[in-house]
């Protein structure tokens, strides 16, 4: 087993690309065309692992041109479940080909008994869980030969056996493990509203120093709960959090997450731009406050984006 | 289950079967057990919590049927095509990392479960096979292939055209391929009637290329992908049509022609 020092430090090493945007299918000829002024992409891991055929192909000539972050939604790091070795061969695969800058995945369990909800499941945060996933995380680690990187996810429910608060479950694993983390700023403001929990103390209790990249994004207000649909612009509440996490932080890397009712490219880049006026300043925060926006159909963490666009 | 005395394995095993059996209902029984593993917050019951994950998971993954088979769904309509995929996903929950084979049994499911089993209909037939061809050509789109950019021309011989190395066909009882491309260019096709039809499916840099084609050319393509020669085809189509040599020798040339022009050949 490798020293759980040389993956802290490994994480500590990892640099600050800048602004980076989702890769989306729907922006593949645009991206090859045009090469925007993108620092670098995130892809979505189970996306390409398994293509033989455009994606991967467009993957390969990205590569090439920008930095690229996997990031993994069916790792399943909580799952009583045993590890999924061949999933994990073609993610230590698709790793040597794309050569990205890290690996993230989500602090979550998708599935058990080989099932996969294709869902961010909330993992009940206790010391046996901790131990699990530890346990797993150094695996997984050993396997990968890299530190990974874990994200908070969007929570709607806590569970009555849960003993530790998120943020402290979440420095304890990059304590145990050397692991990295990827702060999702929506995510702690919309798991924080549906659970009872203030989003500015759950930043300022994380290690910040562990913290190598953060997700913003947009979410839908239903009232008595919010969805994180990742399908509009982001609101300003998210904004300020992200200001004071980049305080916080120092700067670290950052996403705009949009993966539903997905814009034109130049949208969603200038959407993103949007972080550099609220990385220092917090005076430009009452210019504009986006109107509330309904959808007939919410859905958290939608993945339909993840199906092959195979006529486009 | 009681609070506190159930370990992490019951503890998932119990809430994924609450998010993928669609029987769970309201009785007390299961609002008691809700109750004692999950909180209530300040705006939300115990109950209301865990809704909220039982509706996204069907919603989400109805979704990416919907994008999987995105023609079928048009030609169902959206209730009905949302009754079939919700119990498809109920009898076949996704057992894969990835969601490209999450509608891999989808057409046999639609086979077995045709609501037509008294007294036969003829829609459920074209469905099942708009469905197994949309499947067909996510997995095309996908497939590990090396691919052949080299094109022949109009001087290389008969004898030096090989088929493209990604390259199906398919021989269906409905007008499959016309109506999945009129659903494509958004021309809202109607239900068709029942009429044999043929045609290819290519992929060359990487995207689909779908080709109606007619019943001879269909053998006769047949014939290459086995792996015989241009020759060797025309052989077998004129042996088993009883053409006349020349009549084929009249059309060969506009053929190939269109062959080569689709992408079908390489060298
Ligand atoms: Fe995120």
């Amino acid at each position: 087993m490798v020293n759980k020092q040389t993956y802290a430090e490994a994480v500590k090493n990892l640099p600050n690309p800048g602004l980076g945007l989702g890769l989306r299918s729907k922006h593949f000829n645009h991206i090859l065309e045009h090469n925007p002024a993108v620092d670098w992409f995130e892809v979505i891991s189970e996306n390409f692992m398994d293509s033989g055929g455009r994606p991967r192909h467009v993957l390969r000539q990205l590569a090439d041109r920008y930095p690229v972050v996997m990031h993994g939604v069916s790792l399943s790091i909580g799952s009583t479940d045993p590890l999924n070795i061949e999933y994990l061969s073609k993610l230590r695969t698709l790793a040597e080909e794309v050569n990205p800058l890290w690996i993230s995945d989500h602090l979550c369990w998708t599935g058990v008994n080989s099932l996969n909800t294709h869902d961010l499941l909330p993992v009940v945060l206790n010391d046996e869980s901790l131990k699990h996933i530890c346990n797993r995380i150094n695996q997984i680690q050993d396997f990968l030969q890299r530190p990974v990187v874990f994200e908070n996810p969007s929570t709607y429910l806590t569970f009555k056996q849960s003993t530790i608060n998120e943020w402290d479950f979440l420095r304890y694993m990059t304590e145990e493990t050397g692991c990295g983390l990827l702060l999702d700023v929506n995510n702690v403001y919309v798991s924080g509203f549906n659970n009872d929990f203030d989003p500015v103390h759950y930043i300022h209790q994380l290690p910040h120093d562990r913290i190598v990249q953060m997700h913003i994004a947009g979410h839908q207000h239903c009232g008595n709960y919010i969805i994180d649909t990742h399908d509009r612009k982001v609101v300003q509440d998210v904004w300020k959090l992200f200001n004071s996490a980049w305080q916080l932080t120092g700067g670290v890397a950052t996403l705009l997450e949009w993966d539903s009712q997905i814009p034109e490219f130049e949208e969603y880049h200038a959407e993103l731009l949007k972080a550099k006026k609220y990385m220092n300043t917090l005076s430009t925060f009452k210019d504009e406050e986006t109107a509330p926006l309904y959808n007939e159909a919410v859905v958290s963490n939608p993945v339909d984006f993840l199906v092959s666009d195979i006529m486009g | 289950m009681e609070p506190n005395n159930f370990s992490l394995i019951q503890l998932q095993n119990w809430m994924q079967g609450m998010l993928i059996e669609s029987e769970v209902n309201d009785d007390p029984g299961v609002q008691q057990q809700v109750n004692n593993i999950v909180n209530s917050s300040k705006r939300l019951s115990a109950v209301r919590h865990l809704d909220i994950y039982r509706q996204s998971y069907i919603a989400r993954l109805r979704a990416c049927m919907q994008n999987q088979f995105g023609a079928l769904a048009y030609s169902l309509g959206k209730d009905l095509f949302e009754l079939f995929a919700d119990q498809y996903l109920e009898a076949n929950p996704s057992n894969s990392y990835s969601l490209n084979t999450l509608g891999e049994k989808f057409p046999a499911f639609l086979e077995a479960t045709r609501p037509d089993a008294q007294q036969r209909e003829i829609w459920p037939d074209f469905m099942i096979e708009l469905a197994g061809f949309e499947y067909a050509l996510s997995a095309i789109f996908d497939e590990q292939a090396v691919e052949n950019d080299n094109k022949p021309t109009n001087d290389t011989p008969d004898g030096g055209l090989k088929l493209a190395p990604v390259f199906y066909l398919f021989h269906h009882r409905f007008p499959i391929c016309n109506y999945y491309l009129e659903f494509c260019q958004n021309k809202k096709p109607e239900l068709p009637l029942e009429q044999e039809s043929f045609c290819v499916v290519t992929r060359s840099n990487y995207k689909l290329g779908l080709f109606p084609i007619r019943g001879a050319q269909y053998y006769f393509l047949e014939s290459m992908k086995k792996g015989k020669s241009v020759a060797e085809a025309a052989d077998e189509l004129i042996g088993k049509f009883n053409f006349n040599r020349n009549e084929f020798g009249a059309i060969w040339p506009e053929w190939r022609r269109s062959f080569i022009a689709s992408g079908f050949f390489c060298r």
